[in-house]
């Protein structure tokens, strides 16, 4: 997806339903998911004339949460403003959102290989649920609504003009994602509508335009082209894919002389097409105005101390750590530190192996090894996460001992703890069992070898003839013999001994 | 701001309320006069004067603990169409998009 001619520039806008047990500006339960429709509203929820809103304490504590988790700047005072339209989803003719004053501003994510700069975060309330029909019979268009959607407390996170390829705003929703749910702001899921993504795309020439304090402007004599906001997507793959449609369409719009006008599309993901929905030169006239209802609040310093408590280590800090630290490489820090769960569980198996083990790199990457193979392989073939399965820490440190001080070769190590992932047996409990075959197989590995010996002559003339390769096979015949149990370094001197005889 | 007919005409569409064109030209003047005694409130200097808004701490928030809510019944009572506990409303909406 390159042009020799355009450069595509992206902002991206999220939102994202933030976990709380009640709604934004009243006390209905948020939990609406799988639930009868209007079960959870209430008069401020339905809009009823002679309501007030009060703002939900623990929703502006997440929405300050993720603007300290990606350094945003938090407001001292923040106020509401309502944003008017009229639609059925919203039943009081305006959303409360924030204009002038958001909760957070300025911030920044770092990606792999770039920064993306953030806006600003505000606090905002979803809308209802309205699905759309067409009437048997009369043929007439209509509308079922939920209000149980309604109200739902909703940060929207908005970045600056920055983003420079489909790839990076991939990566940066999926950031977006992980920090969300690493601070248990959110679930996060797409397809619940938890997190939503909007991009908006342009194309300019290059070199005709330059970025400059958070916006786009023309260089010279230059217009710029209007931006595309494209809605309706249902998961990260979807915001990559879109927007490399949009570039596309853009491009070979401007290549056939068409003007392009400011407009909202739609991605179709079943035909893997943005569909045209409504120009956005009256759309947007929103009649912002303070909310009058709801009092400026006040955030201090110790407020904004105490919700920084909640901050954990994050994906980009861990996989910083990794790398220099723990000497992983790129791939493996970022496998380890995509969910918490994930990362959480390998620290501490990391920090019990480093008191066994002399060095931490050492350490580090046996754990690395251990979760990343065996368990991640088996944890995929079951559909489980990590937090669903009960894994004994002190187990899998005396698994991973056992492997680096060669007691025990990686195939066998690898089927005990899949033997004891499947038949949920005590891993330490197979180790033993494992040793003391393991004691019997070397007490007869002098008759074993001997065994072998007898047995494969035609190896054994290979070998005296100078066919080296054929001693693999004959180690091969004594680990078979002894199931897996004999040392694999104390069969081949053994081996060699017999045989130079 | 120009208080024109078309300008009247934007703001009726935005509050999706249809007006004939005799409307419009009645509404206009009024519209115009309304918003220049409103004018008059712009002239006084309010440079030094602190917004006439309450300040609450973080702290006096609403906590967030679930409450009462209505009944589905209660809740469709005002609704003109109702089907399957859904309010139902006529005419066509764009798409399929959510607007928030």
């Amino acid at each position: 997806m390159e042009s020799d001619k355009y450069d595509l520039i992206v902002g991206l806008e999220i939102h994202i339903q933030t976990k709380t047990k009640s709604k934004m500006f009243c006390s209905c339960p948020t939990g609406y998911f799988q639930q009868k429709p209007n079960t959870h509203v209430c008069p401020v929820c339905l809009g009823l004339p002679g309501t007030l809103p009060v703002p939900n304490k623990r929703a502006l504590e997440l929405c300050i949460l993720m603007g300290l988790a990606t350094k945003c700047s938090i407001n001292s005072e923040i106020y509401f403003d309502r944003k008017h339209y009229f639609y059925p989803d919203l039943p009081k003719g305006y959303q409360i959102s924030q204009y002038k004053r958001p909760v957070c501003s300025n911030g920044r994510v770092e990606l792999s290989n770039s920064t993306v700069e953030i806006e600003r975060i505000h606090q905002e309330e979803d809308v209802a649920k309205s699905t759309h029909h067409i009437e048997s019979g009369t043929g007439l268009n209509y509308s079922l609504i939920d209000y149980n959607k309604s109200g739902v407390p909703l940060i929207e996170i908005v970045t600056k003009p920055c983003i420079k390829s489909a790839q990076e705003a991939k990566e940066y929703a999926t950031r977006i994602r992980q920090i969300a749910r690493y601070l248990g702001i959110s679930d996060a899921d797409m397809e619940k509508g938890q997190m939503r993504c909007e991009p908006n795309i342009s194309i300019q020439e290059k070199g005709k335009w330059e970025y400059r304090d958070g916006v786009i402007a023309p260089i010279g004599d230059y217009k710029l082209n209007n931006k595309v906001e494209v809605k309706n997507i249902g998961s990260i793959t979807a915001v990559e894919k879109s927007i490399e449609y949009e570039f596309k369409r853009l491009v070979e719009a401007l290549e056939n002389g068409e003007e392009i006008i400011q407009q909202t599309r739609g991605w179709n993901a079943d035909r893997g097409i943005t569909e045209f929905q409504r120009s956005k030169e009256t759309a947007d006239d929103y009649r912002y105005m303070a909310e009058p209802d709801i009092p400026v609040i006040e955030i201090s310093e110790e407020h904004i101390e105490r919700i920084s408590k909640e901050l954990v280590e994050l994906p980009n800090e861990k996989i910083k750590r990794y790398i220099e630290e723990y000497k992983l490489s790129q791939y493996d820090a970022e496998v380890l530190s995509a969910e918490r769960e994930v990362s959480e569980f390998y620290d501490n198996l990391v920090e019990k192996l480093d008191k066994e083990v002399d060095s931490l790199s050492t350490s580090a990457k046996l754990a690395s090894n251990c979760i990343t193979g065996t368990i991640f392989a088996w944890l995929n073939e079951k559909n489980l996460s990590i937090s669903e399965v009960e894994l004994d820490l002190n187990d899998l440190v005396q698994w991973n001992l056992a492997l680096h001080r060669n007691e025990i070769t990686k195939n066998k190590a690898e089927e005990l703890l899949k033997k004891s992932l499947n038949d949920d047996k005590n891993l330490s409990e197979l180790l033993d069992e494992f040793r003391t075959k393991a004691e019997k197989s070397s007490s007869n590995i002098g008759d074993i070898i001997k065994e072998v010996i007898e047995i494969n002559k035609d190896a054994v003339t290979d070998y005296k003839s100078g066919k080296k390769a054929s001693l693999g096979f004959l180690i091969g015949q004594v680990m078979q013999k002894t199931q897996g149990t004999a040392n694999p370094n104390e069969a081949r001197s053994i081996l060699i001994e017999e045989l130079e005889k | 701001m120009k208080i024109d007919i078309p300008f009247l005409k934007h703001i009726a569409e935005l509050s999706r309320i249809k007006l004939s064109k005799k409307e419009l030209e009645k509404f206009t003047p009024q519209m115009k006069t309304i918003l220049d005694s409103a004018k008059e409130l712009q002239e006084i200097d309010t440079d030094d004067k602190q917004p006439m808004k309450r300040h609450v701490p973080f702290s006096s928030l609403r906590e967030d603990m679930p409450g009462d809510t209505l009944s589905q019944e209660e809740v469709l009572k005002n609704a003109k169409y109702t089907e399957l506990g859904f309010v139902k409303v006529y005419g066509k909406v764009f798409g399929s998009i959510e607007e928030s």
